[in-house]
């Protein structure tokens, strides 16, 4: 019997004699953990075409057709791609006006987005309207904490979705800002605004309950205020399951992920695109979760930027 | 050497054994902005799909109204571009309202391009004015038009038409309205936005007042201003005139 075997089998027979569910992960676990790559956008505001070439600061920048060909080019480097969106897809280009956000959605069935949440902008043109444009999408709608009951919205959002990528389950939870004073009373209706963050957490807490190795958040709340007003840097602090917030409405460029310790000591991430499609952000997560750890120490993430 | 190994091993074997869970492995994450640039490919699925609709906007945008002979721009206290865009506000609203506007107001956040020289296009107006906001008009007080005023002097003065007002010490003063001194105690028909009317910028002091509606976009306004102008053989222009004079 060679040393490395001998080692290797009284490992083994300590690990059965002491703490049987060690033995998967200590023996099984590869060096890798699950990987997932997401892929956010914000704020798109209509942007369908580039910006003009007229010398302008974001001449040339954005458009739907490059960034579907950046996302395909993404799924031919990566497995498990998501790609998700934080609201204000509608509003601001004659596109909007025109047709009411039937190309928006259409390019984002077509980049196979898994999943939006709604951003103020999103009610411009009427909770009903938007709710006919949802004919065009192939990927659900998340927000908890709107109450559409007695809306044309109501049963065309849900508060949260699970999708599977490979051997990743991804919970995603939606979060959308008070709509008071920020969107006229006549269009959002009888939409009732509810309170982000313990409804977003009760939903992240089911999402974790049914397995998922990751729960991505989409917020809209925008990513922080000078004042007491509930944002993304709010939520992470007070959260608990989520692990990634993927915000909005404040336009930010992100020059990195933003870290925050939530309520149990493990780090959440939030990140933000700016706006208008100008940059598709990119996470790449080799993931040890805390099933995956099979422990209840805080975890940590670590971040490099991509070269 | 390999004894000492084995050892090693074992210790750690045995620390792995005390310790009631495994040491916690960090996620990592490695984050990139993908810049979305002119030279980057283009998806022909995309394309195909959005080609009937930029056709017809292209069609509907590339529209000419009208000559602009001079750049168009806001600036505060005054520009051409403000005052063009008020004047469209008091002529527009008088005429659809049936009524005789007195003064006209944009909030300078609400200008959100600017009209180069020469021909002027749909497209330009829907860059200008691209949120659906409606022309709207209300019956106000004097008293109420004098805190409204002060309001959004406090917030560095918007563009008007139909008033004429000096800024002293962030205080409107000296104002005139359709040639007159300001009369507390007269009603004005004032020309704002919905959305300035609805409580807007922080301006509650005009929600409790009636709102005459017709559901009217500013935007529409512009256009049919423009074609107006241009009828008239006149450019797309507005004149400085010190409607606002900052004196302090």
């Amino acid at each position: 019997m060679n040393r490395r075997k001998f080692v290797a089998d009284t490992l083994k027979t300590g690990l059965l004699l002491a703490a049987p569910n060690l033995i998967t992960n200590s023996l099984q676990a590869a060096p890798k953990g699950k990987q997932l790559t997401i892929l956010h956008t914000n704020d798109v505001h209509s942007r369908l075409e580039a910006f003009p070439n007229d010398g302008s600061r974001n001449a040339g920048m954005g458009g739907v057709a490059a960034r579907a060909a950046a996302i395909s080019g993404i799924r031919t480097q990566a497995d498990n791609i998501l790609v998700v969106d934080a609201g204000d897809i509608f509003q601001g280009t004659p596109y909007f006006n025109l047709y009411k956000g039937e190309p928006e959605i259409k390019a984002m069935s077509l980049m196979g987005y898994d999943a939006a949440t709604m951003g103020n902008h999103d009610f411009d043109a009427g909770l009903e309207n938007f709710a006919t444009q949802l004919q065009h999408a192939n990927f659900p709608i998340v927000v908890c904490n709107y109450n559409f009951t007695n809306t044309p919205m109501e049963g065309k959002a849900k508060p949260y979705t699970i999708v599977q990528k490979g051997n990743v389950k991804i919970g995603i939870v939606g979060v959308g800002i008070e709509l008071k004073g920020l969107v006229p009373e006549n269009l959002y209706g009888n939409t009732v605004y509810m309170e982000p963050i313990s409804n977003a957490n009760r939903s992240a807490a089911y999402l974790k309950s049914q397995g998922c190795d990751i729960v991505v958040c989409l917020s809209h709340l925008g990513d922080k205020y000078n004042d007491d007003k509930v944002s993304d840097e709010i939520l992470a602090k007070e959260s608990y399951d989520i692990d990634v917030i993927i915000g909005g409405h404040t336009h930010r460029f992100f020059e990195q992920p933003r870290k925050y310790k939530n309520k149990k000591g493990n780090e959440v991430l939030v990140n933000q695109m700016g706006w208008a499609g100008i940059q598709l952000g990119r996470l790449d997560y080799n993931l040890f979760n805390e099933k995956a750890r099979n422990n209840t120490q805080a975890s940590t993430i670590i971040l490099n930027k991509k070269i | 050497m390999r004894y000492f190994t084995t050892r090693l091993v074992l210790a750690g074997f045995i620390g792995l054994l005390g310790c009631k869970t495994q040491a916690p492995q960090p996620t990592t994450v490695a984050y990139e902005g993908v810049k979305i640039t002119t030279e980057a490919p283009k998806d022909s699925n995309v394309l195909k799909m959005l080609k009937p609709f930029s056709d017809s906007i292209n069609k509907t945008m590339n529209k000419v109204i009208g000559f602009a002979v001079n750049n168009l721009a806001k600036k505060q206290p005054e520009s051409n571009l403000g005052n063009l865009m008020t004047d469209c506000m008091l002529v527009q609203a008088s005429a659809t309202f049936g009524i005789q506007a007195d003064a006209a107001f944009v909030n300078y956040g609400g200008i959100r391009s600017y009209i180069p020289k020469g021909e002027v296009t749909v497209g330009k107006v829907y860059e200008l004015m691209p949120f659906d906001n409606l022309i709207v008009v209300q019956k106000l007080s004097g008293k109420v038009l004098l805190q409204f005023l002060q309001h959004i002097t406090q917030r560095g003065t918007w563009p008007c038409s139909g008033i004429k007002y000096t800024v002293v010490n962030k205080q409107p003063t000296n104002i005139f309205i359709g040639g007159k001194p300001l009369d507390e105690a007269k009603d004005y028909y004032i020309v704002n936005t919905d959305y300035i009317t609805s409580g807007g910028d922080d301006c509650d002091m005009l929600r409790p007042f009636p709102v005459m509606n017709k559901g009217y976009l500013f935007r529409d306004a512009l256009i049919s201003y423009f074609q107006l102008l241009t009828q008239q053989g006149k450019p797309i222009d507005a004149p400085i005139e010190n409607r606002i004079t900052i004196n302090n």
